[in-house]
């Protein structure tokens, strides 16, 4: 809502420049790891790495309305298992079933959140964790197609090529532009009214806001772009199987949301990029990266509550109250 | 006429909270509504602006049968409503709860609203302005920029009430507006009603202060669900059935 940032500070525009050159930095950075990091695992890895951070960004961009999308895994594994069906059964193009996976997801997704949005967020909670298990179960059942337990092979890949760099371009454009659709929602009015049914269902209401809409609203943009990871995911990975997509994942991304700054946009990017990228780099201690996870997460529970976007801020903060004190003596 | 009302009536399963109310709201009139803890005042509220749907009954506004409409739909047609206990956005700017308010005059489509095109920078830009005249209005300017749940009762209240002028109303219903304030506060609120129904503005308000009924045109008093007297606020004052119904049955006989 352009009215709403003008009217939060006055000192918004230099912090806008400084902004634009971090992210340019970044930008700049994310394009040359293929020529830091010359290993085909640590190329995997980013390249997962992107497929969970538009998985963690469509979560939080439904939980920025209040509900908690309890199968969100279940949604990614929707994408995938969709996208993987048509391009190997069907024989689509990888690139059009990809787009298909996500329109699906979204789909569904209206499907099962529209009978429930006029009662408490709380129900698609519910609604979702069942629908979650149901499709895993309805995955592993429809063996013919899916590949039950065992799971689905040989998935038409998008590039031709054995080499991993193609797909971590692409990848890395589809997720800054599903990462900029996801914020111009989230800084214009929409994620605004979102945010406003969060906080009280009864007064948005009564201003105008019909909130069977905008939760409906938010579950379908996010479905949209989990389905689309999903399928981004599937036509990469070659191989899917149910476990890839059951309620433990859910609940990662879940963690990686809340760990990363469940208040901030970047919360989840960061959230997934520290969580997922930092314990499967250093594998090499295996049994011991469970324990890095811990070590981080009692870290932010304990000390950053806004998740760990806060701590440049904190930083920010305790830098300009050592100077005054100093310039004070 | 603006709003009529016949026969409402709600039950929660076996209790009747409202039962067959008639009232006719003129239009540009305060019209005050009172009645016991318990008299169906909030309910009455909640079925007006659909938050509960009515058993039985018909709600007419402008000539338009609005009864089982959502409340989104109802507050389009321009019912602006505050509510008793005064849930607001806690995590919202004072301002930022205003301009959120901001739903229906004017409307950008979802197009404009994505690409952050000129028609939608100049809603906002309009938006603003009114909702900074709006705090004015209700004399909340200069907490504009702190959030809404540091602000004391009586301001949250003040805040409810420039939410609700935010969609432009023809029709403002004020859910006990003044309770809790300390007296200060209260001669603020009574002095923005007035402003507010100077300005065109229909106004229903429900209240137990005896102080604020007297803005009101005329007054209508309901008891167990049902409108028992309907007159201008000195005839309520002195009407034996409204003492009755407020301080007991007892008060006449010990006379």
């Amino acid at each position: 809502m352009g009215s709403m940032i003008a009217a939060r500070d006055s000192s918004s525009r230099r912090k806008n420049y400084t902004q634009i050159i971090l992210y340019g930095i970044l930008i700049c950075f994310l394009l040359f790891i293929p020529l830091f990091f010359q290993s085909p695992y640590v190329l995997h890895l980013f390249i997962l790495t992107l497929v969970y951070i538009i998985a963690a960004a469509s979560m939080r961009f439904i939980m920025t309305s209040g509900q908690i999308p309890l199968a969100h895994a279940a949604f990614l594994g929707l994408g995938a298992y969709v996208s993987a069906v048509l391009s190997k059964h069907v024989g689509l193009s990888p690139w059009l079933s990809l787009f298909i996976a996500a329109f699906v997801a979204m789909g569904v997704g209206i499907f099962i959140s529209f009978p429930f949005a006029r009662l408490k967020a709380f129900y698609y909670a519910m609604v979702s964790l069942f629908f979650g298990v149901g499709l895993l179960q309805a995955i592993e059942s429809l063996g013919k197609l899916t590949g039950g337990l065992a799971g689905i092979t040989a998935i038409p890949t998008l590039f031709n090529t054995a080499s991993k760099v193609p797909y971590y371009y692409c990848f890395l454009a589809l997720t800054l532009v599903s990462l900029v659709i996801l914020y111009r929602f989230e800084v214009s009015r929409i994620g605004w009214n979102l945010k406003a049914i969060d906080q009280s269902y009864l007064v948005s209401s009564s201003v105008g806001i019909s909130e069977v809409k905008y939760r409906v609203l938010a579950v379908a943009i996010g479905c949209f772009f989990v389905g689309l990871a999903g399928g981004m995911y599937a036509n990469y990975n070659v191989t899917l199987s149910p476990s890839s997509f059951d309620s433990s994942v859910t609940l990662w991304m879940i963690i990686y949301v809340t760990i990363g700054g469940m208040n901030n946009f970047s919360g989840p990017i960061i959230g997934t990029a520290v969580l997922f990228l930092i314990p499967q780099y250093f594998s090499g201690l295996k049994q011991y990266a469970p324990f890095i996870s811990a070590a981080i997460l009692f870290l932010v529970i304990f000390m950053f509550r806004n998740g760990l976007v806060c701590i440049p801020g904190l930083l920010m903060a305790f830098y300009k109250r050592k100077k005054s004190t100093s310039k004070s003596r | 006429m603006i709003l009529e009302i016949n026969g409402l009536t709600k039950n929660f399963g076996g209790l009747t909270a409202v039962s067959g109310i008639d009232i006719k709201v003129n239009d540009g009139e305060v019209l005050g509504l009172i009645g016991p803890n318990g008299a169906g005042k909030s309910t009455f509220f909640n079925l007006i602006t659909g938050v509960i749907p009515p058993t039985k009954g018909k709600i007419i506004f402008k000539g338009k049968d609005i009864t089982g409409k959502r409340p989104h739909e109802i507050a389009e047609l321009g019912i602006g409503r505050t509510f008793q206990l005064n849930p607001l956005f806690p995590n919202f700017t004072v301002l930022q709860n205003v301009i959120s308010s901001f739903q229906i005059r004017p409307r950008s489509n979802w197009l404009d609203t994505f690409f952050n095109t000129p028609v939608y920078r100049k809603n906002e830009a309009y938006i603003l302005e009114q909702s900074l005249e709006i705090l004015n209005l209700v004399g909340l300017y200069k907490v504009k920029d702190e959030l809404a749940k540091n602000q004391p009762h009586g301001y949250q209240k003040m805040l409810g009430v420039a939410r609700a002028l935010a969609i432009k109303p023809s029709l403002l219903l004020l859910d006990e507006p003044i309770a809790g304030m300390n007296p200060d506060e209260i001669d603020n609120t009574i002095e923005a009603i007035k402003r507010t129904s100077q300005r065109g503005v229909t106004i229903i308000l429900v209240e137990h202060n005896m102080k604020i009924l007297e803005i009101c045109n005329r007054v209508v008093v309901i008891n167990f669900g049902q409108k028992i007297v309907e007159g201008s606020p000195q005839e309520i004052k002195e009407n034996p059935e409204v003492i009755r119904a407020y301080l007991g049955s007892g008060h006449d006989t010990k006379h």
